[in-house]
């Protein structure tokens, strides 16, 4: 908070001397008449910290609504089910695209009858399963309609792994807290837990911003080096995927930017 | 070439088997989920990303000829890489030029609406959102996911249907693949035309058909060596990646807006 | 503590401070950003798992094969099926806005049943069950009165197992009221059976004919099967093939074709035997099929030669002698020669005197049942039901005639007369149309001289509707029954126009039925049902369903898979086995047809010093003018010298329009013996002077707001004008007037 007084002083001081010397008489007369600087650096900082609690408590209270996922979901459990990890239920079709979160049909197969005593599955087969009716899952890694993302082009051609932008969710016993946006109706988990924007890991966000620091550090790898190692090779498919052309060259394949191209992220 | 694997994805449209059908625009607009109105006769606000105009030429009866002309966007290349039209002129990097595929792109969400680009497009490849778009009663069914449906105040134009080679790619990726082949990647209009007129490919591989078709000159521009091709405006240099085939030399001629009394057509064109 | 001025300005200055170091002014502008970009409003098409569906369209008889592409349960697009025997991947404009008919607001969403005068448009709901008992009670109690016959019913087609269950029924019901909706295919249907004595459709082998001679058939403008004949026409340019195109009129098939001879409208049939004489004359025909397998020949060539020497066909045609010469030359000299007729698409069946004269050409050169020729193609027999039981109502009200006088003395070989239905009707000779029903046709819109349609429809006390969209007819039908959308059902679509070879198509369900409607095949089965009897007994299927698969037999389990079924093997019969007429020989000059009576063009309404300008109706692609109007894609492809606003452009050519001190884009008021309406001027250099052209396919006061009340319905100015043998209508235009408006 340093930093902050710091500032705030400053401020106060310049109220009345409008940067030091060259201040006209006037004020100054009417500096004199009005007392002490003393409640106006109050006020000023009950304005400033009444904003800061305002823009960094008060604020991500307003803007998000809390909305509870229809069922809850135990990926932990249905992990040790399954034999492909990940990959059992969110799966690539043949045609190559991600099918995203698991539809009634697969569930079916398990599920057709309740298996256990958890009110969430007896729920999911009274309501959704016997009725034939899709869950209306809140997909946290929901991202807006002019986003074309590629699945098959990091995960089989770059080999990442799901970790990376949607964290340990397969770890999760149950599905947390689903947080709307309530201006633009998308998941907090875009713009990220912390209001402030920072982040410790990678998958805390999945703004562009985060898309475009994965690209320039892998960029940034390969004309360090040079050298083509199977890793290098990986991160160079990666790269080359998403904004082709940027691996080959110092240049990306957009003349705009000369970055990556728009278009192959965005539809 | 300063990216090794760089395609160049081009046209080429036979005039002398296009019908006039109309089918490549409707397959366009059922494709990329064009939007429609109550009134499409004024065809300045009429938003068709491939249009077909008719051409005459101009005689009287009985020595009149018509031909039809699709056009969609010419994915101009400019005079050096990029340089098209449009996307020097845009402010908010909205539109943007490829120099992996050749495609100029439009990314609606960015665009803002103040139509430099359509000033600039010399082929009126462009159109302007006017209004949002509407789809009566349950009509909105049959959009497509693959290609964002867009709002007022933004332009939209032809993307070679852009989105099927990114579809191409992840099917190729899938199996395990770098490369996706010719007939994997080809847009709407070309697969909906039932008269066969529309080859589409890629214009720096010698193998694809349409650089059969029309021979590229690379030291000119990618001009055409078939004497029976040709581009529009050629003379305005924007280097479009849409090639034109045709037999009758006063459709060729008015390709490139010649004016009337001038004689410089084979000169200009095939000799240049 | 006093508050003071400065205090507050404080506050505010500490609150911006703040504010700028919170993320809150970033966030806010990041948020409403996005939400500008994605409005709320804007549909987000959901994705899901990309699936393909093979089908047929039904939209036009051509039968193209369809792939549907779906995601999820949603039909996102229509293609055309790759490798498809009609249409090899490609697909008109109409086929692929199909999903805007599927979806599209003109859907007919239950049965409906009319309240209020009839086309008012008041509607009441009903249920499937009291619609098909009130349809079965007013069917009931006219056969109880012994009025069976006086139940008609209008179908688009009279092939496939549907159009047979409607046979079957009115058959056992009584009535010999079929009428199929007219076509080109009529004339052709009787020239092949009066000169070949083949009860067959005409097919044609363009794939590897080398030079089209066509009488006005617009190749591609949508007649026959319309994507084939694009794919020929494109086939043709790569491997020389010619066309020669004849008509007055500069349509997309004489600005593609290699020649283009503007012709005297209605004079084709004296050019055909124009250029036959030449053929005769100069000994150019196939000696071989003339004299081992015709009939004829010499009575037929005495009056060819005797009438229709190049000099005076010219006069009639307007066409020079040397012209006709050499193209009757390099008609009989060519490879593969195939003249065909039918102008534009074939829409109306015309002069049949031109037909036979046209096919006679075909025969000149030997081109009957031969590889680059014309075929008689027999409908596949794959449709065996067991014969129907009749009682006593149904076998007396089969022996009446039909209304439209087909069979009768005086039309004793024409099979459907749609266009002499109204004037029946409406003279009220014969007897009374009691109940009218009407499946895959749009009569009230198609027929014309609409006036007298309407007229004799308003006397039908009893119409029903089986159409899946609100068109004309439905508009003014009692009780519509809708039918599944073509997207949503099972039916079998026998050989396409012209097609050479015999194919069976298969419609199928791409989408589950989006609306309380029903297929029209399981409605008539219910309808059988609840008559009981005779009725009851001749539907004996569970289901349409049932029905179909059971009538493909083992044909099933290949259809269901491919699509179609096609004949690979299928050849035709060798020419001594050909030809099933009396003398088991090709008739040049069939005596029914008095083909041997100088030619007489085909008298059109209206006279020359009333009407000095002569009216065109024409056929574009762009422009769907059957049972079917265009759905919103298709109107958008509409050019602005064709459609502006709601008023529609008549073509006239500039030396005609300067006569009349018209200018282009001028209002004008074009009149004629049948009505009159305003039109646009739009001067076209490419059509004959003194006449004026009209498209079809616009002036729909049903469908939505994105078709109805634009431009004119060109039969509200035209009249059928009976063919003096057929009975079919031959008009190919109207006498007119035009006059600044």
């Amino acid at each position: 908070m340093s930093a902050l007084d710091n500032n705030a002083k400053e401020i106060a001081g310049d109220a009345g001397s409008d940067g030091g010397a060259t201040s006209s008489p006037e004020i100054n007369t009417k500096e004199q008449d009005k007392g002490p600087a003393g409640p106006v650096i109050l006020f000023f900082i009950v304005g400033l910290f009444a904003s800061l609690i305002l823009g960094w408590i008060i604020f991500p209270k307003l803007l998000y609504s809390k909305k509870k996922q229809p069922i809850d979901f135990n990926h932990v459990m249905h992990m040790a089910e399954v034999e492909d990890g990940c990959e059992s239920c969110h799966f690539f079709r043949e045609d190559g695209t991600y099918s995203g979160v698991p539809k009634l049909d697969q569930c079916i197969d398990c599920h057709e009858e309740i298996q256990g005593d958890s009110p969430d599955e007896i729920k999911f087969v009274e309501e959704y399963v016997s009725k034939g009716r899709e869950v209306p899952w809140l997909v946290y890694s929901r991202q807006p309609d002019c986003v074309f993302f590629s699945h098959v082009a990091h995960v089989k051609v770059a080999g990442m792994d799901c970790v990376t932008c949607h964290g340990h969710i397969g770890e999760s016993e149950s599905l947390k807290i689903y947080e709307e946006n309530r201006i633009t109706g998308y998941s907090r988990d875009i713009w990220g837990k912390s209001i402030g924007g920072f982040k410790k890991n990678t998958w805390d966000r999945m703004k562009m911003d985060d898309c475009a620091e994965c690209h320039r550090k892998m960029t940034a790898n390969i004309e360090r080096t040079g050298v083509k190692t199977p890793t290098k090779r990986l991160i160079d498919h990666l790269v080359d995927v998403v904004s082709p052309g940027t691996s080959m060259s110092e240049k990306g394949s957009s003349v705009q930017t000369e970055r990556g191209a728009c278009f192959v992220c965005h539809k | 070439m300063k990216h090794k694997n760089a395609k160049k994805y081009g046209m080429v449209i036979d005039l002398d088997k296009c019908t006039g059908c109309g089918s490549c625009m409707v397959a366009c607009m059922a494709e990329n989920n064009v939007p429609f109105r109550k009134d499409e006769s004024n065809k300045v606000l009429s938003i068709t990303w491939l249009r077909v105009y008719q051409l005459t030429n101009g005689k009287p009866f009985p020595n009149t000829d018509i031909c039809y002309l699709p056009r969609p966007c010419m994915h101009c290349e400019g005079q050096h890489e990029g340089h098209s039209p449009c996307v020097s002129v845009c402010p908010a990097v909205a539109t943007d030029y490829n120099t992996e595929t050749g495609i100029v792109s439009q990314i609606y969400t960015r665009c803002f609406g103040c139509r430099y680009c359509m000033a600039s497009c010399p082929y009126h490849a462009r159109y302007f959102n006017w209004w949002d778009p509407v789809w009566p009663d349950g009509m909105e069914k049959y959009l497509s996911p693959n290609v964002s449906p867009r709002m007022r105040g933004v332009v939209e134009k032809c993307s070679f249907c852009f989105h099927r080679y990114q579809l191409a790619k992840e099917k190729a990726f899938k199996e395990g693949r770098r490369e996706i082949k010719e007939d994997e990647y080809q847009t709407a209009c070309t697969q909906a035309c039932p008269a066969g007129a529309i080859t589409f490919g890629d214009l720096n591989n010698p193998n694809h058909a349409v650089s059969r078709m029309v021979k590229p000159d690379p030291k000119h521009h990618g001009r055409p060596t078939n004497p029976n091709a040709f581009r529009l405006l050629e003379r305005l240099g924007t280097n479009p990646k849409v090639y034109y085939l045709s037999s009758r030399e006063w459709v060729r001629r008015a390709g490139d807006n010649y004016l009337e009394n001038e004689a410089k057509y084979k000169k200009t064109v095939h000799q240049g | 503590m006093k508050i003071d001025r400065r205090s507050f300005l404080s506050f505010l200055l500490g609150g911006a401070a703040g504010t700028a170091l919170s993320p809150l002014p970033w966030k806010l502008t990041d948020d409403s950003s996005i939400w500008t970009q994605m409005w709320p409003w804007t549909p987000v098409p959901e994705d899901g798992e990309a699936s393909y569906v093979n089908s047929s369209c039904t939209l036009c008889p051509g039968g193209c094969g369809i792939t549907v592409r779906k995601i999820d349960d949603r039909a996102v697009k229509i293609e055309g099926m790759k490798r498809h025997p009609v249409n090899n991947g490609g697909l008109c404009s109409l086929g692929l806005s199909g999903l805007q008919l599927l979806y599209g607001p003109t859907r007919v969403k239950t049965p409906l049943k009319r309240v209020g005068k009839r086309g008012r448009g008041r509607w009441e709901k009903i249920s499937w069950k009291d619609a098909v008992s009130e349809v079965a009670k007013t069917l009931g109690d006219l056969r109880e009165k012994g009025q069976s016959h006086t139940v008609g019913f209008i179908s688009g087609s009279d092939r496939g197992t549907v159009p047979r269950l409607f046979e079957r029924f009115l058959t056992v019901y009584g009535s010999p009221n079929l009428i199929r909706t007219p076509s080109i295919i009529d004339s052709y249907e009787l020239a092949l059976h009066l000169m070949q004595g083949a009860q067959a459709l005409p097919g044609f082998d363009f794939e590897n004919a080398n030079f089209i001679l066509s009488f006005g058939s617009g190749i591609v403008d949508g007649w026959g099967s319309p994507v084939r004949m694009f794919r020929a026409n494109s086939a043709w340019r790569d491997t020389g093939g010619k066309v020669i195109q004849i008509e007055p009129r500069l349509s997309n098939t004489a600005a593609k074709s290699d020649k283009w001879i503007p012709i005297n409208p209605g004079t084709e049939a004296a050019l055909a035997l124009g250029i036959a004489h030449i053929i005769i004359k100069e000994s150019l025909y196939d000696a071989e099929f003339i004299n081992n397998y015709s009939e004829g020949f010499e009575d037929w060539k005495a009056f060819v030669l005797g009438e229709y020497g190049p000099d005076s066909v010219a006069t009639i045609t307007g066409i020079d002698s040397t012209t006709i010469i050499a193209l009757a030359r390099s008609f009989a000299r060519a490879s593969k020669p195939l003249a065909i007729c039918g102008r534009g698409q074939g829409t109306t069946p015309g002069s049949l005197n031109e037909c036979t004269a046209v096919h006679a050409l075909n025969a000149l050169v030997g081109n009957i049942n031969k590889k680059g020729g014309v075929f008689a193609v027999a409908e596949p027999d794959y449709i065996n039901w067991p014969e129907v039981e009749m009682d006593a109502t149904a076998a007396a009200g089969m022996q009446k005639n039909r209304l439209d006088g087909a069979g009768s003395k005086k039309y004793p070989f024409s099979r459907y007369l749609l266009n002499r239905l109204p004037q029946a009707i409406n003279s009220g000779k014969k007897y009374p149309l009691k109940a009218l029903f009407v499946a895959g046709a749009n009569p009230l819109y198609t027929m014309s001289d609409s006036k007298a349609v309407k007229k004799a429809f308003d006397k039908v006390p009893f119409i029903v509707s089986f159409s899946s969209y609100m068109d004309e007819t439905a508009q003014n039908a009692d009780l519509i029954l809708p039918n599944h959308n073509y997207l949503e059902r099972y039916e079998d679509i026998p050989t396409p126009a012209g097609m050479p070879q015999p194919v069976i198509g298969l419609s199928r369900p791409v989408v589950e039925p989006q609306f309380n409607t029903k297929h029209v095949g399981d409605v008539i089965i219910l309808l059988a049902k609840a008559m009981g009897g005779t009725l009851s007994d001749a539907f004996a299927w569970d289901s349409y369903d049932a029905c179909l698969k059971e009538t493909m037999g083992y044909k099933w389990q290949v259809i269901i898979e491919k699509g179609f079924w096609s004949y690979p093997d299928f050849v035709a019969g060798p020419r001594e086995e050909s030809f099933d007429t009396v003398s088991g020989k090709f008739e040049f000059a069939p005596k029914e047809t008095g083909s041997l009576k100088p030619f007489k063009p085909v008298k059109i309404e209206g006279d020359k010093t009333n009407y000095p300008l002569l009216l065109m109706p024409y056929d574009s692609i762009r422009l769907a003018n059957g049972a079917m109007g265009d759905p919103p894609f298709v109107m958008k492809s509409v050019d602005d010298t064709v459609l502006k606003g709601t008023d529609v452009f008549i073509e006239i050519n500039p030396k005609t329009a300067g006569e009349h001190g018209l200018r282009e884009g001028q209002l004008a008021m074009l009149s004629t013996p049948v009505g009159q309406a305003k039109v646009k001027v739009h001067l076209f250099d490419g059509i004959m002077p003194g006449l004026v052209a009209l498209p079809r396919g616009l002036g729909h006061t049903a469908y939505d707001e994105y078709l109805a009340g634009k431009g004119i319905n060109v039969n509200e100015l035209i009249g059928p004008v009976e063919d003096p043998v057929s009975g079919l209508d031959a008009a190919w235009g109207v006498r007119a007037k035009l006059a600044k408006a």
